[in-house]
């Protein structure tokens, strides 16, 4: 409307003047005219002066400045002023119609029609104004863009399957291909998606230098009235079998405030789980948390799902696929005692029907003697604690209960440091007379690494060992000793760690029943960084955990969990105990890597991506290798084998890869195996899904700001169908290549003859109110 | 005149001989049975059987199991000697934070299960009610490890069978082989020694009847877990009370506490 208004006054559209130079092409007739107008004001300022009648100076100031004005305006005319533009030459430029051919373009959003139905419309119907008024001016030359860029004849019959879109990439491209020819500008008719990963900033660049406008027509709605949507899911790549997954997705909708929507998770089509959200205002995102257990080993592609409503505009956002490896393997933790205590008994108990989990027991009973349990073999732990890195790595979780850091070695409690900051394992320390601060841990490299600050004024380790030989019943009495009731914190009501129950509201209850236990080592405040996850309503910390380095450590100064198996007040067949166990211990190891791990960056390919394929190799220290003779070998969803070396990447210590092009839709399995001459140190699977993107049907709104910022930072100008008449006029003038000047008259302009007439009715109209005329 | 003497003489001396010979059979069982005596009544001046048991600092109590019997306090037998004793040797041979005092804990206590490890003994009178039933079926049960001691023939192990059908129906009393880990907890006992009486053996015997061989038997749950572990026709507990006195055999003496110790181990990491 405010153009339109412009026009009519104007004369030219707001375009031309940004376009135009103002110039004046003055005549000698002009000059004169000028000078007699000069000489009349001049005559007319004498008379006003010395013929006063009944006037006020006011009067006379006012009716001066009115026909002054007015003459001002009469001799702005006969100046001739002129608008200069530079316009291109008809036929002598060329123009870039890019064409969006991607899968969101069959969104049926304008009124239920396709967002496609209107570049056919307009660029593809030869009896579309726009369409002839471009073909009359410019020599057109149609692409068609989605993942890939393609010249085409004509913007007909494209098929709009498109799995993916790069913007920038297609108007560099095209850019190029137009390089040798005077170009005009670029028409980019799009709904804006770019799923690109590098910055769209650095794609116009080129087009900047260049000096091509880029003019962008955005098809489809900028906001659904109705549409729900699943934002990306937050899934671990590899579980255990059996492990309680927790899965974080974001749901956001338009239209449906208030109402609930039950998110499924599937199997192959089982349903595994199900979580109800109630949607928040328009817009905002909520945050869900779905739990399911992957029951099923080897890669499983989970759905998460919702189901569409008959009204809403786009369905084929409501669904989200994440690929999970699950692993039937047994994760290997050691568990040092430093004497027979109820909580090792029960503990083992809890997790003994784990058949993931194998918890190596090494208890001292006396002084240098030791009692080994669920070993693997004969010789595992037969000189007590480990001595070498080699042996302490091998597990992917380290458990100390009651043993005082005086029995290790200085070597040995760095050895357990490197665990978990270069190993990349699970420490956990229970709590006991001989833990913490009690225990002599303080200022040791173990403290570094454990979450919790450990007081110093507590005893070195070297002296709570001598009080121990000198009078063991004097350490274990005496001190600090408490009997608390255990609250899970904010996050400890979420962390897969501390769900005691099949979802986190029943988690929630079952914690306020569990039975009170005692704590003899007072922590109360964690590292920055670390996370408490149960607390007491004292305050003390009963257990935190924080990652370190490669790995994580926990701390548990708890001395007698076993109570919530034991209490009185525990049915027999109450799980609480087992469960917590079980869920804390698989946290623990999880994530610990081996020597060999096999990756892949990409969660998903596409057919004839290229695929790359990461693997990191170490020895049995963790110590980083790039001699390694590795090797993947690659099986395709048909059954066929390639063998593919890796090479060193140079990048990373002990960090090797591999490419291959992904032609067959389904699942790849990768298996890397790693040797140094004759000796295997390890292999590893890992998984790919390949299969056409749909990220297309995700965020598939109109990005407006997004094409306003191309055109704007290339000179060029946004249009929507509402708009895009004015296409071809714009191009016109503000397009590059071949032009010539052109010169558009302005004192012909309506403002200034409406200006004129107010001024000399208005000098008219007062002297007439006035009594002066 | 003379034979008359002679007789009466001769009935003298063989009287004197047998109140002599009387006097030094009886002189350890009354021995035995006056300190018992005197150790119960001042402990029973002490305290009384506890109600309301608490855990405490300590990491393991020898819970000693109250239970009804025909017989009175037949649980008490060698208590608390017993007990203490072998506590002071726990507490010197290995690295346990275990309270030097006796506990006794009735079986239909809630606050059984505190003490996950327990003992009894002189079952051959036990007649439990049913909240004791239920009370040591829910100890067991949740993880609690029983020890049965100090019992001879096959009167008292059929009153024991009796007993835990209540307990425990479906679960079988089946022997205890010695690769069982639990006679290689700390010590590796290789042969199953039949443990006398402090009073048997000073008569020169370790059983107290004719052809009662020790035997190890015990009662696994489901899991293969061992909740009950049996020791038949023999005494540990009585060698836990003497093993102090020069006249009690050593042999027999450390076997008892090498079992002790290794049920205490077995139970606490299992």
């Amino acid at each position: 409307m405010f153009e339109a208004l412009f026009e009519f006054l104007f004369k030219y559209r707001p375009l031309i003047f940004q376009q135009g130079e103002l110039a004046f092409r003055t005549s000698f007739v002009g000059y004169v005219s000028v000078a007699l107008a000069g000489v009349a004001a001049l005559l007319m300022l004498r008379t006003y002066r010395q013929v006063r009648g009944n006037s006020r100076p006011a009067d006379r100031v006012l009716l001066t400045a009115l026909r002054v004005a007015a003459l001002a305006v009469l001799t702005l005319c006969l100046l001739r002023p002129v608008l200069v533009l530079s316009a291109v030459v008809p036929q002598e430029n060329f123009l870039g119609v890019l064409i969006d051919d991607s899968r969101s373009m069959q969104i049926a959003d304008q009124d239920g029609r396709p967002r496609y139905e209107f570049v056919e419309s307009t660029f593809a119907n030869p009896d579309s104004e726009v369409y002839s008024a471009l073909n009359e001016r410019f020599a057109l030359r149609f692409f068609s863009y989605s993942s890939d860029t393609d010249r085409i004849s004509t913007a007909d019959g494209l098929a709009y399957a498109g799995t993916r879109t790069h913007l920038g990439r297609a108007l560099n491209r095209v850019n190029e291909e137009l390089a040798g020819v005077p170009l005009s500008g670029l028409v980019v008719v799009t709904d804006g998606a770019d799923n690109a990963d590098e910055g769209l900033g650095e794609s116009l660049l080129p087009l900047q230098a260049s000096g091509v406008p880029v003019f962008t027509v955005g098809v489809g709605r900028e906001a659904y009235d109705r549409d729900i949507q699943l934002g990306r899911v937050e899934a671990p790549r590899r579980v255990l079998k059996g492990a309680s997954i927790s899965v974080e997705l974001m749901v956001t909708h338009r239209g449906y405030r208030g109402e609930t929507v039950t998110v499924q998770v599937e199997d192959e089509g089982r349903i595994v789980g199900t979580e109800d959200v109630v949607l928040p205002a328009d817009g905002d995102p909520q945050t869900v948390r779905v739990r399911f257990t992957a029951s099923d080993e080897g890669p499983r592609l989970f759905s998460f799902r919702v189901s569409p409503r008959s009204d809403e505009m786009v369905t084929q956002n409501n669904v989200r696929e994440a690929l999970v490896v699950v692993e039937d393997r047994s994760q290997e933790i050691l568990y040092f005692e430093g004497e027979p205590r109820w909580e090792v008994k029960f503990l083992l108990r809890g997790v003994q029907d784990d058949e993931n989990l194998r918890v190596a027991l090494l208890q001292r009973t006396a002084e240098n003697k030791f009692y080994r349990r669920n070993l693997e073999g004969p010789d595992e732990l037969v000189g007590g604690f480990p001595r070498t890195r080699a042996e302490l790595f091998r597990y992917q979780g380290l458990i100390l209960g009651s043993i005082e850091a005086g029995h290790f070695t200085p070597d040995q409690l760095r050895m357990i440091a490197d665990f978990v900051n270069h190993r990349g394992g699970g420490l956990l320390m229970l709590g006991s007379h001989r833990s913490f601060v009690e225990g002599g841990y303080a200022g040791t490299p173990v403290a570094e690494v454990l979450p919790v600050v450990l007081d110093q004024l507590g005893d070195g380790p070297e002296d709570a060992s001598a009080e121990r030989s000198a009078d063991p019943s004097r350490s274990r009495r005496g001190g600090f000793y408490q009997e608390v009731s255990v609250q899970p914190t904010r996050a400890g009501a979420t962390h897969p760690s501390t769900l005691i129950a099949d979802t986190e509201a029943a988690s929630l209850e079952r914690w306020k029943t569990v039975p009170p236990v005692t704590v003899v080592n007072p922590i109360t405040e964690v590292k920055p960084g670390a996370t408490t996850l149960l607390t007491t309503p004292e305050d003390l910390v009963v257990l935190a955990f924080q990652r370190y380095g490669a790995g994580k450590s926990m701390a548990f100064p708890v001395q007698d969990s076993w109570m919530w198996q034991m209490h009185a007040d525990v049915p027999v067949d109450d799980m609480t105990h087992e469960t917590f166990w079980r869920r804390l211990l698989r946290w623990l190891a999880d994530g610990a890597p081996d020597q060999v791990m096999a990756s892949v960056p990409q969660e998903r390919a596409e057919p004839g991506e290229l695929v790359t394929v990461l693997a990191a190799v170490g020895d049995e220290n963790y110590e980083e290798l790039n001699n390694s003779n590795v090797v993947a070998v690659v099986s395709d969803p048909a059954g066929g084998l390639v063998e593919l070396p890796m090479e060193w990447t140079a990048e990373k210590d002990g960090e090797y890869r591999a490419t291959f092009t992904a032609a067959t839709e389904g699942f790849y399995d990768i298996r890397v195996e790693a040797t140094v001459g004759d000796e295997l140190l390890g292999e590893d699977t890992t998984y790919v899904q390949v299969a056409p993107s749909d990220s297309e049907f995700y965020d598939s709104t109109m990005r407006a700001s997004l094409l306003q910022r191309v055109a704007e930072e290339t000179g060029g100008r946004f249009y929507t169908p509402d708009t895009v008449d004015n296409l071809p006029d714009d191009i016109q003038y503000v397009g590059s290549g071949v032009t010539v000047v052109e010169e558009r008259d302005l004192w012909d302009m309506p403002l200034l003859l409406i200006l004129l007439v107010s001024l000399v009715l208005g000098e008219w109209g007062y002297r007439r109110v006035r009594g002066l005329a | 005149m003379r034979s008359r003497r002679m007789k009466r003489l001769a009935f003298v001396a063989v009287a004197l001989a047998a109140v002599g010979l009387a006097s030094l059979g009886a002189a350890p069982g009354a021995e035995i049975e006056a300190e018992q005596t005197d150790f119960r009544r001042i402990l029973d001046q002490r305290r009384e059987i506890q109600k309301d048991a608490k855990p405490g600092p300590s990491e393991f109590y020898f819970t000693r199991g109250v239970y009804s019997s025909w017989r009175r306090y037949s649980w008490a037998v060698d208590y608390p000697k017993a007990d203490v004793q072998f506590l002071a040797a726990v507490n010197t041979l290995i690295d346990v934070d275990a309270s030097d005092e006796e506990n006794a804990v009735r079986l239909d206590d809630p606050g059984l299960r505190r003490f996950p490890f327990l003992y009894i003994l002189e079952i051959a009178d036990m007649a439990l009610t049913p909240p004791e039933v239920v009370g040591l079926r829910n100890y067991l049960l949740a993880g609690g490890f029983l020890v049965v001691d100090d019992f001879w023939g096959s009167y008292a192990y059929a009153n024991f069978e009796r007993q835990m059908r209540q307990v425990l129906p479906g679960h079988q009393i089946v022997d205890v082989p010695m690769e069982h880990p639990i006679f290689n907890a700390v010590y590796r006992i290789d042969e199953i020694l039949q443990v006398p009486a402090f009073g048997n053996w000073w008569g020169g015997v370790t059983t107290e009847c004719r052809g009662c061989d020790v035997f190890a038997r015990g009662i696994f749950d489901e899991k293969e877990r061992l909740m009950v572990f049996i020791n038949g026709n023999t005494d540990l507990g009585d060698a836990w009370e003497w093993f102090e006195r020069p006249e009690y055999p050593l042999q027999y003496s450390s076997f008892a506490v090498q079992m002790g110790i290794n049920f205490i181990v077995y139970s606490m990491s299992h």
